[in-house]
Order: C-alpha cells, then sequence, then structure tokens
C-alpha cells in the first residue's frame, strides 16, 4: 500500500491585486480586484513505502504547497490524497504522530533554550516512553554527530548545528514519513554532505519514506533515484533521475586541452564553446556527433587531453523547468 | 487524556520559565512595572476615596475589593494566555503556525497555552492580597460556600475572558494583521476595572447594559466581586455568569477550528 497517495490534487490561491501608488491604496479601500493563482494543478502521484523521492520545481511552482496539503496544515481546493492511510487535512492525533515536516527556512526549537528541552517538550506532545526516548535520542546525536551540543541554548549553534537539531526532533517519535522542504538550504558544502549522508544511513535504517524538495541538485543526486517534476503548479515528470538524463542529456560538454598556448580560432565550428582559457576549451556537441566532431579535430589538431562529460543534471532539470515538459 | 494535557501544561510552564529566567533583567523589570502600575491604581482610588464615601454604592473596602478581584484576574489572562493570543497573527502571518498544527494535541491548546507569562504570576498573589485586606477590614467571616461560589464565578470569569480573547485572536487568519482588532482587548480590559453600576444616565446605561448582557465582557469580575462583598447577589446573575462563559467559551472554540480551515500558511 502507498504512503502517499495524491489524486488531482489542486489549489487555488485568491489573491488581491494592489493597485499602484496612493491613489490605488485608496481605491483598494472600497473595491478590490482579485485573483485566482492555480498553485497547485490536478497533481497526481503515489511513494512506496521507504523510497527517496525528490520534488524538483523552480519557485513558485507549487512543491511546498503539495508538501503543505500532503501534511494537512492547508486544504485543497480539489482532489484528494490518503497519506499513511489517513486524509491529511482533517489532521488526526494517529495520523500527526506517524509523519514529520522539516522546513530548512524555519526554526521550530525553542531559540532561547538548549535543544535537549525542546526535545523533552517533544517527548511529552508525542507521549514518548522515556526508555524509547532515551535511546532514540542517543541513536539520533550518535548518527548527526552532535552528542555535546544539545545542551547548548539553539540560538548560540550554526545553521549546520541547527539543521542537524531540527531533524533530531523530527526524527524522536520514529516517523514513517519525512517531509523535507529545502533542508540544506543556505549550508555549506560540509554541513550538506553530512546531512546527505545522515538521512541516506536513516533511510537504510528504518526504512522511513522521504518525500524532499530542494533547489541543491547535490542532494538529489546524493539522495533521490525517483523525482517528481513541478512546473506552474503541474507534474510534468515523475520517473527516475535517470530518466531525466537519458531524456534531456541530448548533449555532451567535450573538453579539449590544445597543444601550445592558446586554442585553435575556428575551434566554435565543432560546437557551441561553453568556456575557453587558453589552450583550454569546453564544447557543447550533439551527442550523437561526439565521435565525427572528435575524429575531425584529432585531424586537424594536436591535442594533449581529452574527457567527454554529461551536462551538469541542474542545467539539465532547468532545462525541463523551463520548458515545462519532459 | 485530561491527565496528559496536565503534564503538557506544566512542561510548558516549566520551560516558559527557564526561557524567561534566561533574561533575568527583562523578568525583574515586568515584575517591578506590574508592581508600580497596581501601586498607582490603588493610590488613585485611595485619592478618590478621601473625598467621597462611595463609588456607585460601593464603598472603599467593597471598592478595593474589586480592584484585587480585577487585578488578580488581569494577572490570571495575562499570565495564561494574552501573550500567546497576542503572538497569533505574527505566527500565521511568518507561517510558523504550521509547526503548532503538525503536533499530535488540541491546536487551540498548544496556540494558547504554549507560553507562561511568569512575571505576571505576582499580580494574581497581589491581587489576593488586596481582596484578603479589604475583607479583613470588612469584617467578613470565613464562608465556605461563599468561598466556592466565589471561586466558581472567578474561573467562570477567567473563560469568558479567554473566549473573548480567543475569538479576536481568531480574526488574524482572515485579517492577517489584526493589531486594530485587538485593541478591543484593551477596550474590554477597561471595562472588566469598573463596578457595573457607574454605568449610570441615559447614554452610559445602554452601554453598561450592552456590555453587561450582549457582549458580558463586564461579568468577568463584577459577578466574583460581587458575590464576596455585595449582600444581595440574585443567584440568577450567577447562573448567568456560568452560563455566558460556556457559551463564549464553545462559541470562541467553534470560531477557532473555522479559522484554522481557512488558513493559508505563508510561502517559504
Amino acid at each position: 500500500m502507498p504512503i502517499i497517495e495524491a489524486n488531482g490534487l489542486s489549489k487555488t490561491y485568491r489573491v488581491y491585486q494592489k493597485q499602484e501608488g496612493l491613489f490605488g491604496a485608496l481605491v483598494g479601500l472600497f473595491s478590490r480586484e482579485y485573483k485566482d493563482v492555480v498553485a497547485v494543478d490536478n497533481v497526481s502521484f503515489t511513494i512506496e513505502p521507504g523510497e527517496i523521492v525528490g520534488f524538483l520545481g523552480p519557485n513558485g511552482a507549487g512543491k511546498t504547497t503539495t508538501l503543505k496539503m500532503l501534511a494537512g496544515l492547508i486544504y485543497p481546493t480539489s482532489g484528494s490524497a490518503t497519506v499513511l492511510g489517513h486524509v491529511p487535512w482533517e489532521r488526526e492525533d494517529a495520523f500527526r504522530r506517524r509523519f514529520s515536516l522539516v522546513m530548512g527556512q524555519k526554526n521550530q526549537l525553542w531559540w532561547d533554550l538548549p535543544a535537549a528541552d525542546s526535545f523533552q517538550l517533544h517527548r511529552e506532545i508525542y507521549s514518548l516512553p522515556s526508555d524509547q526516548f532515551d535511546a532514540t535520542l542517543s541513536e539520533l546525536t550518535e548518527l548527526f554527530g552532535v552528542k555535546d551540543l544539545t545542551s547548548q541554548p539553539v540560538r548560540e549553534l550554526s545553521l549546520g548545528e541547527r539543521m542537524k537539531m531540527e531533524l533530531i526532533a523530527a526524527l524522536l517519535h520514529q516517523p514513517q514519513l519525512l517531509l523535507l522542504d529545502e533542508p540544506t538550504i543556505g549550508l555549506d558544502v560540509i554541513a550538506q554532505v553530512t546531512i546527505q549522508k545522515c538521512l541516506r544511513d536513516y533511510n537504510a535504517a528504518r526504512g522511513v519514506t522521504v518525500l524532499l524538495t530542494s533547489h541543491y541538485m547535490r542532494d538529489v543526486e546524493a539522495l533521490c533515484k525517483r523525482v517528481l517534476v513541478i512546473t506552474h503548479g503541474k507534474l510534468v515528470y515523475d520517473g527516475s533521475l535517470a530518466g531525466i538524463v537519458d531524456r534531456f542529456g541530448n548533449e555532451k560538454l567535450v573538453k579539449l586541452q590544445f597543444d601550445g598556448d592558446d586554442s585553435p580560432a575556428d575551434v566554435a565550428t565543432f560546437g557551441e564553446v561553453t568556456s575557453r582559457e587558453g589552450p583550454i576549451v569546453e564544447l557543447k556537441v550533439d551527442r550523437a556527433r561526439v565521435p565525427e566532431v572528435l575524429a575531425a579535430i584529432l585531424q586537424r589538431y594536436t591535442v594533449a587531453d581529452i574527457s567527454i562529460n554529461e551536462p551538469p543534471l541542474d542545467r539539465m532539470i532547468a532545462k525541463v523547468f523551463e520548458q515545462g515538459t519532459v | 487524556m485530561l491527565l496528559r494535557y496536565v503534564n503538557l501544561w506544566f512542561s510548558l510552564a516549566k520551560f516558559s520559565l527557564l526561557g524567561e529566567l534566561a533574561f533575568r533583567g527583562n523578568f525583574l523589570i515586568k515584575i517591578f512595572v506590574e508592581l508600580l502600575w497596581l501601586g498607582i491604581l490603588l493610590l488613585f482610588n485611595y485619592t478618590i476615596f478621601q473625598q467621597t464615601t462611595s463609588i456607585a454604592d460601593w464603598n472603599a473596602q467593597q471598592y478595593f475589593f474589586f480592584i484585587g478581584c480585577y487585578f488578580a484576574m488581569g494577572g490570571l489572562i495575562e499570565m495564561l494566555f494574552l501573550d500567546n493570543c497576542n503572538q497569533f497573527a505574527d505566527l500565521v502571518r511568518s507561517g510558523d503556525l504550521d509547526f503548532f498544527l503538525l503536533r499530535p494535541i488540541d491546536e487551540q491548546f498548544l496556540v494558547s497555552c504554549k507560553h507562561v507569562d511568569w512575571s505576571c504570576a505576582p499580580n494574581i498573589l497581589l491581587g489576593a492580597v488586596i481582596m484578603s485586606l479589604a475583607l479583613w477590614q470588612i469584617g467578613w467571616t470565613f464562608d465556605t460556600i461563599q468561598v466556592g461560589i466565589f471561586l466558581v464565578l472567578f474561573a467562570s470569569g477567567a473563560a469568558l475572558a479567554y473566549g473573548f480573547l480567543l475569538i479576536l485572536m481568531s480574526a488574524s487568519v482572515w485579517l492577517m494583521r489584526n493589531q486594530s482588532l485587538f485593541e478591543m482587548w484593551w477596550l474590554f480590559t477597561t471595562l472588566m476595572r469598573y463596578p457595573s453600576e457607574i454605568f449610570k444616565g441615559p447614554w452610559a446605561q445602554p452601554t453598561g447594559w450592552f456590555f453587561f448582557f450582549v457582549i458580558p465582557i463586564m461579568l468577568v469580575t463584577n459577578v466574583p466581586a460581587r458575590v464576596m462583598v455585595r449582600p444581595l447577589l440574585e443567584p440568577w446573575l450567577a447562573c448567568y455568569a456560568i452560563a455566558a462563559a460556556i457559551v463564549v467559551v464553545a462559541a470562541s472554540r467553534y470560531i477557532f477550528r473555522a479559522a484554522l480551515q481557512h488558513y493559508r500558511s505563508a510561502s517559504s
């Protein structure tokens, strides 16, 4: 049975259209114009137990709105969903005990108190037995490497340490589903990698299902085999990450280092030059034409080094966002 | 179930105290300001009673009991609910309300009881001291039933005030910025500060009647204070105060839940 089952979920917001200037503001006191903004449009998908699924889309695409409907925070305009067998927006306690939502841009721990106090309060709210709570807390602080930091006031922790504490708080009641909204936003690369590793290990150990939104493709590449892509509120892709590469990777990046101090002037005739620095040139070439182009270059010039790579994933995803379809 | 909520409230109260003690200076200043406020209130009324023997049929001792009752009630409301209700609009506007809705616990309880403002706790004690002194001056003899009725009516008054606060707070979901409507609370506290009998005359009497029966905010302190120091309390008035508290609390819960259905959550 799927952990998440969304059928035709839609959310439309009625948004006040403020007119410009003082006159517009005065007019707005008496007569207001509203516009319907479709944040999520007929989105359907299922997620099976234990999956880690990336939820991708540009800003304002509808990712967070979908996540909030699945968490039961907002009501959909139409459509239906079941999460862990419950209708999320009915917000039954039995449902809320079984999942967690972490938002990278928001803090849910008590700011002026040590994280340990927030964890204790969490224990009370979720009615966790003391022995279970102690064991889970010990396991999580070990996993995230923050055992010595739990008695420090939250406001004195670094952003990365704070996010680890947020994740620990979210996992204390051993949820079956973890909804993560940009959990690594603003973190340095080391903190990002640590959190990715912790999430991967936790998923492997506990089989928790994860739905993750992130603008960092490194998170997605590190964690998700499957991705959902949403643009303008519509789900435009549901499949493997490799599938996007197959479909959008119709170009290759060919990096050449020519002999001498400079690259040939006519190198642009072989493909689109994406970078050029002294004798090193990177060309974007159609996948099918790569052998032909390389043969032509090697015939004409002496080349010291060659490498052929896929374009970066974020560039491919950006293409999906721009085109709105896969 | 009830025990779980009681335990949780004590935990919230404990962590609130820990949080406040982390900023000791602010905590002590707040207590000092509250003491100053009480001192001025007492001095002001003492000065008035130097010029007259009664205000709207309340003699000085009765009136000081009323002030003690008002002060204790205000302290209780401020300590338990006011700060939480004041912050609600910010929670809605910032989207931080999300985290309260995710917890497997009654949202109204968590939102309206999450923080206990311990710096207002001395107000309850001081109110009780003033009430005790006023009773001693009156020559009151201890009556268990009378005290029992007073405590029930005091609790009803607190519930009534909580209900009104919750209704004002819930409007934040629709209005987003809710300071203007929340100003109404300060009007309400002004009305709670005086005995209803002072509303006399062609304009004042209907106003007093309106805030006694239609929006019954004046019941909050008037009824419990009367039962202790005014000889004749009509039984229907006590029943009416309890019934009003039940109706307003039930209505406020209904409105709060309706408000949550319209919660849009802020964009992240």
